[in-house]
């Protein structure tokens, strides 16, 4: 989860998040770039004279500023639609979890190998234990294992809502009829946090997602297999 | 890196107050080699010509051609060696689980080697 005063990313838990901040940090290189030589440009701006004559009719630096833009937009978009389209592959998942948005809780359903479903509604306050986390924490969590593909269909009951834990690079919309598919492999166990990202009303805010990482030979002997 | 300072840790340094060139991977180095190579080319065609504001103007284009220069060759070898850590794990994972079996990854290959 983010701590207070924390402007990155989260840690990557999946290699497709792992591949978007390597994303961020190359665009984030050429952005600061381009800021410096535009504040160099505009710091020269207001210290030249007015009687300067290198000012009008430079034909060179308008094809290179023409030019120039056009590469860098090509090595940004370049490994941008890379993994645009690696988020969209689908790698024969394991396990399929359905997701359901409700105002203001998640549904999960673990459909696969049995029936187990249950709601996950946020803690309130009064019911938190020491440790656990204000307006994150739920009372059921979705578990998970670990290196293995998953596959979240996700759907809404009423209105709109997004389910995302930005740990694995994820956000998909829960849409009321229609139902997003989005796949995700987690490397390494551990409590993700992650809160709806689509605005849905009063409690928006306070309908976190909580997935706990699991390894698989743990997972097996839960409820998901043994209900 | 998402974690915040432990209390014995140092405080993290950003520069510019945001800009997290201590755990970007490349991103110390780049800036670093590229202020060199700023200072190198404005100084040295200051010498040469004795103009200010076109040296001025020639260390920001170095600084900024050198940092890309050196992200980009570093980022490069680094998504390399990225790779080879990835297929080192998964090689190490395989040889884990199959070791004895006949879908131990050493049999195969030395079989295919005595073939």
């Amino acid at each position: 989860m983010a701590h207070a005063t924390q402007v990155g990313l989260q840690d990557a838990t999946s290699p497709i998040m792992e591949e978007l901040i390597t994303f961020h940090d190359h665009a984030l290189m050429i952005i600061f770039l381009i800021c410096f030589l535009v504040l160099y440009a505009l710091f020269l701006t207001l210290t030249t004279k007015l009687t300067n004559t290198n000012i009008s009719d430079a034909q060179e630096m308008e094809t290179v500023w023409t030019i120039l833009p056009a590469i860098i937009l090509v090595l940004i978009a370049l490994p941008s639609l890379r993994i645009l389209y690696m988020t969209d592959e689908v790698n024969d998942p394991s396990l399929t979890i359905k997701s359901i948005g409700h105002q203001w809780y998640w549904t999960y359903e673990y459909t696969d190998y049995g029936g187990l479903i249950f709601n996950s509604y946020m803690l309130p306050p009064l019911f938190l234990e020491p440790g656990d986390l204000r307006l994150l924490d739920v009372d059921n969590r979705v578990v998970l294992p670990i290196e293995a593909p998953i596959r979240m269909m996700i759907t809404s009951q009423d209105v709109l809502h997004s389910w995302a834990v930005p740990t694995l690079g994820l956000k998909t919309d829960a849409i009321p009829g229609r139902l997003n598919q989005t796949t995700f492999t987690a490397t390494r166990p551990g409590v993700y946090y992650g809160q709806c990202s689509e605005i849905c009303g009063a409690n928006h805010s306070f309908m976190p997602i909580v997935l706990e990482l699991i390894p698989l030979k743990i997972f097996e002997m839960g409820p998901v297999f043994t209900l | 890196m998402a974690a915040p300072p432990e209390p014995g840790e140092p405080e993290e340094r950003k520069l510019l107050g945001f800009l997290d060139v201590e755990n970007t991977p490349c991103a110390r180095h780049s800036i670093l080699y590229g202020s060199l190579g700023s200072v190198v080319a404005g100084f040295g065609h200051f010498l040469f010509t004795s103009r200010i504001r076109r040296s001025c103007d020639v260390g920001v284009g170095g600084f900024i051609l050198v940092t890309l220069g050196c992200w980009f060759h570093c980022r490069y070898n680094y998504a390399k060696q990225r790779i080879q850590e990835r297929i080192a794990r998964e090689e190490i994972k395989k040889k884990i689980l199959y070791e004895g079996t006949h879908l131990d990854p050493e049999r195969k290959h030395n079989g295919s080697s005595s073939n």
